[in-house]
């Protein structure tokens, strides 16, 4: 005991002198000097091949930054062994992460800011001889998508925290045989929606016409379709209680009432179960994450074609002006360090990562998951997948292809401490509200959503 | 009685298990209470360098949160039912093992077999045997795709579909299933326990009822109980600690929602309470409800460990 | 008077064969409880298995299927290639062995002293011992976690074997067996003069093997599910424990898991325990009837 509390006074006191606002970058940029960088993200083991080429790879232009990669079995999982890495100032240099989780790290002050880095002209020399400025030319800017490159500001202040990595979106998964034999057109706004449902319940009165997999996605995807409130980085934060929100739930409380739709939840398994059913009860729309298009395609006939054709489309709208999906999926952060030089190289390997058309085309078929760059279509191997996007063998190239086309559509929720418990109360109050049934459902909605508000209020 | 040599002694022999428990244990109890004490205490505030002010504000803000006596009443509810019902099955197993011949090692590694299987595989298979896929129910729509293995089990003998976990699902319900799944998963360990105590038994106990024709009821209250009574004493003593500690099992069954979809957190416990804090990084919360939960176990077992001291025979 | 023998004699025979009959019948009952109860047990086992050998489209059927309509034995070759089954099988037997050794030796010295020696604050200290249990042992991570960063021991076996060594449980577990061990025997061996420590290792221990089995039991299940902690101090490739390397495996970008190959892997790992059980389960069911103590 007596040896221990001076190694963690001693302790203590490095982490509250370790973070300093702002990255300065030294004249020299990155000095050649070598260092160990820490990579912790979530990757299987498919995944982890792909990022130890590129690892490689990047190593052939800096070989004195060694990348050591570290992965953990889900987000929430990287999120915790990082909380508790910070507590005791070891946090790692780069990171897999998702907004809430940044806003958590920055009670610390443990993220860098990236808008030093992003406009440094500073050049820097690569092993090879060749030379690059530091930062991201205007070209490498205008590359990104753009919802995904604002991701990285979504912190209330401004700054850059975070850069894209792969992502992913919401988009609708339809029966393409079902809707062509019976002349329906896939729905692109809500309205059409609804006329879409009560009519495949008029040929098919056993089945549930939609399924959507996330409630969370569902409820926060109105309001930005709506533009009402949600939530705010900065002020007041749970903004969500307000007549339009309620207005649209009671609208999908009387769908659900009529047997349109279910969700994840409500119906007790994957509603891609449902989707992917030829028999009993079925459904012949589901929403669901672009990356997960494997799972809504019917198992196999033995001879290997499909029972039936997967469509898939940008999920509807309130209006054809203000197209609104979600945008999910990893964003990459950079830790604070004493060293300079590390959080550099940190930097040049994210960089290499967000900005290689090659990595980025390889991760995204390997993954499921959309490039964050417009210019992977370059990429001939990439291109040939495209091509081959169809309802069967090649649904995911599809969902690719679907995510691809809605690039000016995409939005992210503004990320603060307690913003996952807003999701979370969202998704309970949405499925919640479903259910009601009786003459108050309107009192009910509203007590319901006073509830949320209380619940994540708690929570702050 | 007692010489200074023999403490001298005593304390060498608990030298290396204190020396650990008070790096790795005792340490972080105090830790605990220190950050119980500083109001709103954040680990990475902490980190940056933020202070905190001295007092109970995280008690007060605990024991104010409108669920709080929810998780209490789950906590107790659930420790009061799956002991004792655990405790009783585990006895009667072990003493049925212990009693047969035929079979009797083919059983016995049954029976051991759940610790081999990994906790994942288990909380799926109870979810899905409670679970009821379809929707709408109580609506003229209602769509039942499957019914669950339990459910088609009460069917099959007359009985009606029971709403376990679902939404719309009854707090009651919901218990039993809990109940079932707890009880379950601590049965192995307590048949383990019992099973080794009750093979100490000298067999001469038995043959002396034998002779003089003592009825089994007897045999079992009079020589069994009483001889496997220290080890009843432990797994009902540890059974209440680990029971008032009861989180994973719940978010195995109901996920992270603690509860069925229309009412999240109806089943949520003390544990379930702190890992809400720690996820916010609230660690001054999540210390002062470990802190509370401390007590009330602590009053628990010393009521346990008095009973046990005038009815265990050693 | 012979009319009454004979009757009484009849009356016994009755009694006798009702007995029988009663004892018969109760055998049966024995048997059906313990049958049921076994499958019971053995359904989860039985789910793991029949998960393990289908396709990853069945498992996500909303019907579960009882029996898997393709046999997907490749997922078992999957699981060992995909998780470098080898490495973590042997961390996992590294630190479990290591630390059940380590661990039974303390908890064997703690039991005796808090069961046999007499000293100052005995009570008082076993009941401390016994508060610390019931602390949600989630607290002390972060703790836990910065002391040893401090002593410099991320990603090495001590860190995954020291800072569990003791456990209240066991040590309470032992204590309870050692107690039953009639008085007699030890104050025998101090008027023979026998050591303390003799006596502990050439008595107590052997009259104590069930339980200290039992605990082996419970510490090496400990180290194959420990899950929390390794995943924070040790999750390099060299150190890696199963549980961390099969939950992490099969996790596709979306956070999907592909089950099956999961399920695979988890009775991969499983089969070694098993055999270990079924190899050790005469020590732990024979007991101690050689020793002719009075319990």
């Amino acid at each position: 005991m007596k040896k221990l509390l001076p190694i963690l006074l001693v302790l203590m006191m490095l982490c509250s002198t370790a973070f300093a606002a702002g990255f300065e970058v030294p004249a020299e940029g990155y000095d050649g000097s070598e260092v160990t960088i820490t990579f912790c993200t979530q990757q299987g083991t498919a995944l982890q091949e792909v990022t130890a080429n590129y690892i490689a790879e990047f190593n052939k232009l800096y070989p004195n930054i060694h990348v050591e990669h570290t992965t953990q079995g889900s987000y929430d999982d990287v999120r915790d062994q990082i909380v508790t890495d910070i507590s005791v100032g070891a946090q790692p240099n780069v990171a897999y992460c998702y907004p809430d989780h940044v806003a958590l790290y920055n009670l610390a002050k443990a993220v860098q800011t990236l808008d030093e880095l992003i406009d440094s002209k500073v050049e820097v020399t690569r092993a090879d001889g060749t030379t690059e400025i530091l930062g991201l030319t205007d070209e490498q800017k205008a590359d990104f998508i753009e919802g995904y490159y604002e991701e990285g500001r979504q912190y209330g202040d401004g700054l850059m925290y975070t850069m894209p990595f792969s992502k992913s979106t919401e988009v609708l998964y339809y029966d393409k045989t079902f809707f062509e034999a019976n002349g329906i057109a896939v729905p692109t706004t809500w309205e059409e929606m609804e006329q879409v449902c009560a009519k495949i319940k008029e040929i098919d009165p056993e089945s549930i016409p939609l399924g959507y997999d996330s409630e969370a996605n569902w409820f926060i995807t109105m309001c930005e379709q709506y533009n009402s409130p949600y939530t705010s980085a900065t002020g007041e934060h749970y903004l969500f209680n307000n007549e339009q929100n309620r207005a649209f739930v009671k609208m999908f409380n009387e769908w659900y009432n009529k047997g349109y739709l279910t969700t994840q939840k409500l119906y007790g398994a994957y509603t891609s179960g449902l989707f992917t059913a030829t028999t009993g009860v079925r459904s012949y729309m589901s929403i669901g994450s672009s990356a997960g298009s494997k799972y809504q395609r019917p198992a196999a006939n033995a001879d290997g074609s499909y029972p039936f054709e997967v469509g898939i489309a940008t999920i509807p709208q309130v209006s054809s002006d203000n197209r609104k999906v979600i945008s999910q999926g990893p964003s990459v952060c950079i830790f604070k360090k004493n060293n300079p030089q590390e959080v550099i190289a940190s930097w040049l390997f994210v960089k290499f990562l967000t900005t290689s058309v090659d990595f980025q085309a390889e991760f995204s078929m390997a993954s499921g998951y959309v490039p964050v760059i417009k210019s992977v279509t370059d990429n001939a191997v990439y291109a040939d997948f495209l091509a081959q996007a169809d309802g069967g063998d090649y649904v995911a190239a599809l969902s690719t292809k679907v995510c691809l086309e809605q690039a000016d559509a995409y939005y992210t929720s503004p990320a603060f401490v307690g913003s996952s418990t807003a999701r979370d109360q969202v998704a309970a109050l949405l499925s919640k509200c479903l259910t009601l049934t009786g003459d108050d459902v309107d009192a009910q909605i509203e007590a319901a959503f006073e509830e949320a508000i209380e619940e994540c209020e708690y929570a702050n | 009685m007692v010489n200074s040599k023999d403490h001298w002694k005593a304390w060498l022999y608990l030298s290396p298990a204190i020396v650990l428990l008070l790096i790795f244990t005792v340490w972080p109890i105090i830790n605990t209470v220190r950050m119980s004490l500083l109001e709103g205490y954040s680990g990475l505030k902490a980190a940056s360098g933020a202070s905190f002010e001295f007092g109970l504000g995280n008690f007060v803000k605990v024991i104010k949160y409108r669920k709080f006596l929810t998780c209490l009443q789950n906590t107790v509810l659930l420790c009061l039912w799956t002991v004792p019902i655990s405790t009783i099955l585990a006895l009667l197993i072990a003493v049925a093992l212990n009693s047969i011949k035929f079979l009797q090692k083919a059983l016995q590694t049954v029976f051991f077999l759940p610790y081999v299987t990994n906790s994942i595989a288990i909380g799926m298979v109870f979810a899905a045997m409670f679970n009821i896929v379809g929707s709408f129910y109580g609506t003229e729509n209602e769509i039942v795709v499957t019914a669950g293995i339990i459910n088609n089990i009460i069917e099959f003998f007359g009985g009606s579909r029971v709403n376990w976990i679902n939404y719309g699902s009854t707090y009651t319900a919901n218990m039993v299933v809990m109940i079932v799944y707890i009880v379950w998963n601590a049965l192995p360990f307590k048949i383990l326990i019992l099973l080794g105590g009750l093979q100490a038994i000298n067999k001469q106990y038995y043959e002396a009822a034998r002779v003089d024709s003592t009825p089994r009821w007897r045999v079992f209250t009079r020589i069994t109980v009483p001889l496997v009574s220290p080890m009843l004493a432990y797994v009902i003593i540890t059974g209440f600690i680990g029971g008032f500690k009861e989180y994973t099992s719940i978010v195995g069954i109901f996920g992270e929602t603690m509860g069925p979809p229309n009412d999240g957190g109806r089943l949520n416990t003390m544990v379930g309470f702190i890992y809400d804090s720690l996820s916010n990084n609230s660690q001054g919360r999540a210390s002062a409800a470990a802190l509370i939960l401390f007590g009330i176990i602590l009053v628990v077992t010393l009521i346990n460990l008095w009973v046990s001291k005038k009815r265990v025979h050693y | 008077m012979e009319k009454q023998v004979v009757m009484s004699a009849r009356k016994y025979r009755a009694q006798f064969l009702r007995q029988k009959g009663g004892k018969a019948l109760s055998l049966f009952g024995v048997y059906f409880f313990l049958i049921l109860m076994a499958l019971v047990v053995l359904f989860p086992f039985y789910w793991m298995l029949i998960s393990s050998v289908k396709t990853l489209e069945e498992y996500r059927l909303s019907v579960p299927t009882f029996w898997p309509r393709v046999l997907m034995l490749e997922n078992y070759l999957t699981a060992f290639t995909t998780a470098k089954l080898g490495r973590l099988f042997m961390n996992t037997m590294i630190v479990g062995l290591v630390s059940t050794i380590l661990s039974l030796f303390i908890t064997i010295l703690t039991a005796f002293a808090f069961a046999r020696l007499e000293f100052k604050g005995k009570e008082l200290l076993f009941a401390a011992l016994l508060a610390t249990m019931m602390i949600p042992g989630e607290l002390f991570t972060i703790t836990n976690y910065g002391t040893v960063t401090a002593f410099g021991w991320k990603n090495t076996y001590t860190v995954l074997i020291v800072p569990f060594l003791v456990s209240v449980f066991y040590i309470y577990l032992l204590r309870q067996s050692f107690l039953q061990i009639p008085n007699e025997l030890y104050l025998a061996a101090k008027v023979d003069g026998t050591k303390d420590w003799k006596y502990l290792w050439k008595v107590m221990v052997p009259l104590s093997l069930p339980t200290l089995i039992s605990i082996t039991i419970l510490k090496m299940m400990g180290a194959w599910n420990s899950y929390i902690w390794p995943r924070l101090v040790a999750n390099d490739d060299a150190h890696r424990l199963i549980t961390n390397g099969l939950r992490s495996a099969f996790t596709d970008t979306t956070g999907d898991v592909n089950y099956p190959v999961q399920m695979a892997a988890v009775a991969l790992v499983s089969a070694p325990l098993f055999l270990v059980f079924v190899f050790l389960r005469k020590y732990i069911m024979t007991g101690v009837s050689r020793s002719g103590i009075k319990g």
